[in-house]
């Protein structure tokens, strides 16, 4: 044997163990996924995804996971549409950070748990969908009688949402500011009741009316 | 630029079809450089006084798997993508003993009998034509073996799946096996050496 055999079974022997031992380390963790799910690292707000698409970011992909027709009449700029079947084969560039949305949050957690399982590290959802850009990017609303907490967001979602073309509203009644998990955060999430799904529909209607 | 090229549109229908004789010609070469253009060194493998099939194979194959399961691991072959053949028992198990027996007789496999005929071996024509008188004579009575064509079927599964175990580690597995292939192999021509020198004196 020459010591060129010798050194190609060397590289050999060293890429066959570092393969068992490199798929050893992919395997996903189910205890981590969990950790990431409690510690709220599965998902990502729609203020952060707003900036992100406004600053050009070259490693966002921004998969739509709604219908066609859904995806016609509005999608989020930079976003392409996908099926959850289309995900399973789908492949993205190594350094990929995924942003998955759909109508509310169940599809897109559906969606990030399987591109998690696939080995994707980098993989967040809209964890109320469409509506939360709408209710938080597009249409931003100010309540007359506005937290001080809420006064500071307003002014940054302002910004942005004239940006992507959209119609931020001050001083409108309490009951017309859209809610969710981010109302409670800014400490106003007991003073309006919830509908999303109708609010989100709504609006997209309002911006096809404006040509948006 | 991922791959599989022809898969992910890199290179596109054209190019696919263009890189198929590129590839061809280079399986071709390599063949004939190794020697493997000879039935009778073909046939040695099988009587273990020439191992020059076994290391060819192999070293392709651990070198092709390794190649493959690092891109993959890096990002630039999808291997998800690349096409995996259905495994059919049986009839692959028929298939094989049938292809040995026919490897013995001709001293040629498929790949080697082209290589052999292009290089004007008159052997090698004749394997050429008798493989495709027998594509052609199955092809005409294939309804007659389709039943058992399709039986035993397995899926698209690979050994690693077979195993239970992570890609990677079937991997290793393979490697180890190869390289101590590898080893016998040079003390079995190690010994054949010293016989035939043996011999000599």
């Amino acid at each position: 044997m020459t010591r060129v055999h010798q050194a190609l079974a060397i590289l050999a022997a060293v890429l066959g163990l570092a393969a068992g031992a490199a798929d050893g380390r992919s395997t996903v963790d189910v205890s981590q996924l969990g950790s990431e799910i409690d510690a709220e690292r599965d998902h990502v707000e729609a203020p952060e995804l707003a900036e992100r698409i406004m600053r050009q970011d070259p490693t966002l992909r921004v998969i739509d996971l709604r219908t066609h027709a859904e995806f016609d009449a509005f999608h989020i700029p930079t976003a392409t549409l996908a099926t959850l079947d289309e995900l399973t084969r789908a492949t993205f560039p190594p350094d990929a950070s995924i942003v998955l949305y759909s109508e509310g949050g169940t599809h897109s957690a559906q969606a990030w748990m399987l591109l998690r399982l696939r080995g994707h590290r980098d993989v967040r959802f809209l964890r109320e969908g469409i509506y939360e850009w709408l209710s938080r990017v597009m249409e931003p609303r100010l309540a007359v009688d506005a937290t001080a907490a809420e006064r500071a967001d307003f002014a940054r979602a302002e910004a942005q949402s004239r940006f992507f073309g959209g119609l931020p509203r001050s001083s409108v009644p309490r009951a017309e500011v859209p809610t969710g998990y981010w109302t409670d955060e800014l400490g106003a999430g007991e003073l309006a009741s919830r509908a999303p799904a109708a609010s989100a529909q709504q609006a997209v209607a309002r911006i096809r009316r404006r040509g948006c | 630029m991922n791959g599989p090229f022809a898969e992910t549109g890199v290179i596109g229908p054209l190019g696919t079809l263009l890189s198929a004789p590129l590839i061809g010609f280079a399986f071709g070469w390599f063949l004939e450089r190794s020697g493997l253009g000879s039935a009778r060194k073909l046939a040695g493998q099988f009587y273990l006084t020439d191992l020059a099939v076994f290391k060819v194979m192999f070293s392709a194959l651990l070198t092709a798997m390794l190649g493959a399961f690092w891109l993959d691991a890096v990002g630039l072959l999808d291997l998800r993508l690349v096409y995996l053949p259905e495994t059919f028992v049986l009839p692959q198990a028929a298939g094989g003993a049938l292809f040995g027996a026919g490897f013995l007789v001709a001293g040629l496999c498929p790949g080697t009998s082209c290589v052999a005929a292009a290089a004007g071996r008159l052997d090698g024509v004749g394997v050429v034509a008798g493989m495709l008188a027998g594509v052609f004579l199955f092809n005409l009575g294939f309804d007659w073996v389709a039943g058992f064509y399709n039986s035993t079927p397995l899926g698209a599964v690979t050994l690693a799946d077979l195993a239970g175990v992570p890609r990677g580690v079937g991997v290793a597995v393979v490697t180890a096996v190869a390289l101590a292939g590898f080893a016998i192999a040079a003390r079995i021509e190690g010994k054949i050496a010293m016989k035939s020198r043996h011999e000599g004196s």
